[in-house]
C-alpha cells in the first residue's frame, strides 16, 4: 500500500515537473526563474500540512496517551522541517537573480526562517530526552505552542516589514495568476502532497518498528 | 487550600528565597551593568548610532537577562530534591505555573528597571518622558516572555544540555513578542503616540493571552514523571 | 532578461539530492530494522 503510494508520487513529481517547465509559460517579468515557485509554494504548503498534523498529534497524544499520535508528531515534525529547509533554500535561490541579494528580510521568508528554527528545536528536544513517555509528553507541549504561535508570528513579521517597507512579495499574490500557471501550481502542489503522505507513511513505520524492539 | 492561595505560596517561597539569597539578584544586576559596556563597545563611540539601537538593545539586553534568569526558574526545586513535592501537590497543578510565573514577572521587572535606569544614564536617552507607555509595553512584553520561559523552564530542568535547549526552544518562539515590543518602544521613544502603537499592544495582549492559556493547560503534563 | 536556468537548475537540483536522500535514508532505516527483528524473534 505503502509502495503504491510511493509510486503514485513519483508519477506525481513527473507530472508537476512536465506542468512546471513543458505546459506553463515563462513568466513575462521575471523570466525563467519564476518556474522555481513550482518547487517553493508546494514546498511550503506541504510543510504547514505538517505543522498541523504535529499540532494534531501532540493534542492526540495528551488527550488519549497512545504512542500512535505521537509517531504522527515526530515523523510529521521531521519532515515538515525537512521541506521548510527546501522552501528557504528554494526561496533563496529565487531572490537573488530576482532581487540582488541571497537573503532577503521580507514576510515570508522571515517567517518560515522561524518556522524551521522553532521546529529544529521541537527536533532537539526530541533527540535529547530518552525516555519515550517524557519525550512525547514534552514534545507535545511544544508541538501545541509551536502550532499556535504560527499566526501570531506571521501577523508580527508582517506588520514589522509594512514599517520598513511597502510589501515586496515573492510569488503570485503580485497580479492574476495566469491559469496555466495556476494549473501547474496544482499540479506540483497535490505532487508534493502525494510525496508527504508516502514519506509520512514510511516514517511512522519505522517509528512503529523501533517502539516494538 | 484555595487555587488562588497555593499559586500564591509558590510565589511567597520564592521571593523569600531570593530575599535571604540573594544569588540572583546581585548576579543579575551586575550582569546588566556588563551588558551596558557590551553594548557600548559593539556598536562604538558614535552617540547617535547607539541612541537609534536603543530600542532594540534594550530587548535584547531584556532578553539576555531573561534567558539566564528564567532559565533557572526550577533548579531550586530539582537541586534540593523538591520536584516530587511539587509533583505531589493536591489540587490543579497550573496553581504552581502561575506562582512561578508570578515570580518571575517580579524578577524580569527587576530587571527592567535597572536596565531602563541604566540605559538612561549611561546612554543618555530620555526615558523619562514616555514612561508611562513604556511601562505598559515593558509589562505586555514580560508576560510573555516570562509565560513560555516559566512552561520551557519547566521541561528543560529535567533534560539533558539544559542551558543550551532552553535558548533554542524559547527564542523562535518569543519572536513575535520581540519585533512587538522593539517596534512599540522605538516608535515610543520618538515621541508618538500610544494610539499609534495600539495594534502592536493588541497583538502582545493577544499573544500573552495564548502563552498564558497554553501554560495554565499544559503544565500539569510538564510536571509529571 | 538573462535566461537564469542556473539558478532554476541549482534549486531544482537541491530539492531533488535532497528528498533523494530523506528517500534512501528512510529505506535504510526500514532494511535495519527488518533484519534486526526476526533475530529477535528467533532469541525471544
Amino acid at each position: 500500500m505503502i509502495r503504491a503510494l510511493g509510486w503514485l508520487a513519483v508519477l506525481g513529481l513527473m507530472a508537476g515537473l512536465a506542468a512546471g517547465f513543458g505546459y506553463a509559460p515563462r513568466e513575462a517579468v521575471q523570466g525563467n526563474v519564476q518556474r522555481i515557485m513550482y518547487l517553493h509554494v508546494p514546498a511550503v504548503l506541504t510543510a504547514y500540512l505538517a505543522f498541523v498534523l504535529v499540532l494534531a498529534g501532540s493534542i492526540g497524544y495528551l488527550a488519549t496517551r497512545r504512542s500512535g499520535w505521537d509517531r504522527l508528531a515526530a515523523a510529521a515534525g521531521e519532515i515538515g522541517v525537512l521541506f521548510t529547509g527546501l522552501t528557504i533554500v528554494s526561496g533563496s535561490i529565487w531572490g537573488k537573480p530576482t532581487w540582488g541579494t541571497w537573503w532577503t528580510w521580507d514576510a515570508r521568508l522571515t517567517s518560515t526562517a522561524v518556522l524551521f528554527c522553532v521546529y529544529v528545536g521541537y527536533l532537539l528536544l526530541r533527540s535529547l530526552i530518552e525516555d519515550p513517555e517524557a519525550r512525547a509528553r514534552y514534545a507535545a507541549v511544544v508541538g501545541i505552542l509551536g502550532a499556535v504561535n504560527i499566526p501570531i508570528v506571521h501577523f508580527s513579521v508582517k506588520w514589522w516589514r509594512a514599517l520598513h517597507q511597502p510589501s515586496t512579495i515573492l510569488g503570485p499574490e503580485r497580479s492574476p495568476i495566469d491559469p496555466a500557471i495556476g494549473l501547474a501550481l496544482f499540479v506540483n502542489w497535490v505532487a508534493f502532497t502525494l510525496l508527504f503522505a508516502y514519506f509520512l507513511s514510511r516514517r511512522m513505520e519505522i517509528a512503529r518498528l523501533e517502539e516494538q524492539t | 487550600m484555595t487555587y488562588a492561595r497555593r499559586a500564591w505560596i509558590i510565589l511567597w517561597k520564592d521571593l523569600l528565597i531570593e530575599r535571604r539569597a540573594k544569588e540572583h539578584a546581585n548576579a543579575l544586576l551586575f550582569f546588566c551593568l556588563l551588558l551596558l559596556f557590551l553594548f557600548q563597545f559593539a556598536l562604538g563611540p558614535d552617540r547617535e548610532r547607539l541612541a537609534a539601537a536603543v530600542p532594540g538593545l534594550l530587548w535584547l539586553g531584556f532578553i539576555l537577562a531573561g534567558l539566564l534568569g528564567l532559565g533557572r526558574s526550577f533548579l531550586g526545586e530539582r537541586d534540593n530534591d523538591c520536584w516530587e513535592g511539587l509533583r505531589l501537590t493536591p489540587g490543579d497543578k497550573s496553581a504552581i505555573y502561575l506562582g512561578k510565573l508570578a515570580g518571575n514577572c517580579v524578577l524580569m521587572t527587576a530587571v527592567e528597571i535597572i536596565l531602563v535606569v541604566l540605559f538612561g544614564v549611561f546612554y543618555d536617552v530620555d526615558l523619562w518622558t514616555p514612561a508611562a507607555p513604556l511601562a505598559l509595553v515593558l509589562a505586555l512584553g514580560t508576560i510573555g516572555l516570562a509565560a513560555v520561559g516559566t512552561l520551557f523552564a519547566a521541561m528543560t530542568t529535567q533534560v539533558r544540555a539544559r542551558e543550551l535547549l532552553f535558548p533554542v526552544l524559547l527564542l523562535p518562539v518569543q519572536v513575535p513578542v520581540l519585533l512587538a515590543t522593539v517596534s512599540a518602544t522605538q516608535a515610543l521613544l520618538l515621541g508618538q503616540p500610544l494610539a499609534d502603537v495600539a495594534h502592536w499592544l493588541k497583538l502582545l495582549a493577544g499573544a500573552d493571552l495564548v502563552y498564558v492559556t497554553i501554560g495554565i493547560l499544559t503544565f500539569e503534563f510538564v510536571l509529571e514523571g | 532578461m538573462p535566461s537564469n536556468w542556473g539558478y532554476v537548475l541549482a534549486a531544482y537540483g537541491i530539492a531533488a539530492v535532497t528528498l533523494l536522500s530523506y528517500w534512501r535514508h528512510l529505506a535504510r532505516r526500514s532494511r535495519a530494522l527488518a533484519t534486526r527483528r526476526p533475530a529477535k524473534r528467533r532469541a525471544a
